[in-house]
């Protein structure tokens, strides 16, 4: 009894095994896609393993990797993409959104205005899936490296708290310290600029 | 036993199998390539949640961060961690940002591991891994491809991806 029962089902077994792994030999065990960037600029990537290098540079050019590891290309396009990756397309975040807060000037107090933006921010992150906010403190280049890393990071971490007292979730906002690496206006070494202290926040 | 009941277990024993293989050659190739050697220490500062990641923002149908049975359902604003697996059912598709602004996308039955992520918010130096068991993801590249580009990859049990800033898709096994 068992055994007339077992011998078909392991056939069926054998033929279901079979069957998958012609399939999965034939199917590429990589496939790589170059898409183009928003912003239009060129961009590549480079697939390689122990049997080679390939580089894709044009966007919709395709590396397919067998699973001996030979580095086949091809090409695709938009429309093929779309319909063999519709989540992939479909489910992007929407673009971040960028605001600047300015400090009285020789302190770590938001302008009255910059005050009134703070709103704007967190309802755009509470607005998003899984919405997250980045505060990032600048200063000009008056001081050490050192210490102006620790000035952005203190006025960003300013922000930060304004922003969780406004009851955004803390794991959530970052602060980050660029110090004076990132000016809005170049400047010489040693050179006051107010412009350059201030925060920039993105809302992603 | 009834025909089809019978061909969904034996594809169901195949789909373990290719998943049991796969999953030990990934560990391979990673053993192999994983002195990436990271440039800089991760940012101590105390605002900083240094243990987080990434966030995980739309999710369609079933997303798990972590393996096995210590998986938990992702739902939007979930946090991740780094050597984090992340995995979708056979409907399901997540996105999450990374702490660099890098995007990565989830397709169906996608399973991958976070498996190096450093990020120095204030240099902006640090390198990442992204093992891709199975499935697809699409990836587009943050600041640390763009100041760090030799040291951003994703693996495959098959090859490496290696970026020159940019988006781009990798699927792997049987994607489809």
């Amino acid at each position: 009894m068992t055994a007339t029962f077992a011998l078909p089902h392991r056939a069926r077994l054998g033929a279901a095994l079979a069957f998958f792994f012609l399939l999965s030999a034939c199917a590429p065990a990589t496939r790589i896609t170059l898409l183009p960037q928003a912003s239009g600029a060129p961009s590549a990537v480079v697939v390689s393993n122990s049997q080679g290098v390939q580089v894709l540079a044009q966007p919709y050019a395709v590396a397919e990797v067998s699973r001996s590891g030979s580095i086949g290309l091809a090409t695709t396009t938009a429309e093929a993409v779309r319909e063999r990756h519709p989540q992939l397309l479909g489910l992007q975040p929407p673009a971040p959104q960028r605001f600047v807060l300015q400090f009285e000037p020789g302190s770590s107090l938001l302008t009255a205005e910059s005050q009134a933006l703070l709103v704007e921010v967190i309802a755009g992150a509470q607005a998003r899936a899984g919405g997250e906010i980045v505060i990032t403190g600048h200063t000009d280049r008056q001081g050490s490296l050192d210490a102006n890393d620790s000035l952005s990071l203190e006025r960003a971490q300013a922000v930060r708290t304004l922003m969780i007292e406004r009851g955004f979730a803390p794991e959530r906002i970052d602060a980050v310290g660029r110090g004076e690496r990132e000016p809005v206006v170049a400047t010489e070494d040693e050179v006051v600029e107010p412009r350059n202290r201030r925060a920039e926040v993105l809302v992603r | 036993m009834k025909p089809s009941l019978s061909r969904a277990r034996c594809l169901g024993a195949a789909w373990l199998l290719t998943c049991a293989a796969s999953g030990a050659l990934a560990q391979t190739v990673t053993d192999v390539a994983t002195p990436a050697t990271p440039t800089a220490a991760p940012t101590t500062a105390p605002s900083a949640n240094t243990a987080r990641i990434g966030t995980f923002k739309q999710v369609q149908g079933d997303a798990w961060i972590g393996a096995g049975t210590a998986r938990r359902a992702a739902q939007p604003g979930a946090g991740v961690a780094v050597v984090d697996r992340l995995s979708t059912g056979p409907q399901g598709a997540a996105t999450l940002t990374l702490k660099d602004g890098t995007v990565l996308t989830m397709g169906p039955g996608t399973v991958m591991d976070l498996s190096q992520f450093q990020f120095d918010a204030t240099t902006q130096q640090g390198n990442f891994l992204l093992d891709l068991l199975r499935g697809s993801v699409r990836v587009v590249t943050g600041l640390l491809a763009k100041v760090n580009p030799e040291l951003f990859k994703v693996q495959t049990p098959t090859s490496v991806v290696g970026v020159r800033g940019t988006d781009f898709i990798v699927e792997t096994q049987d994607a489809r």
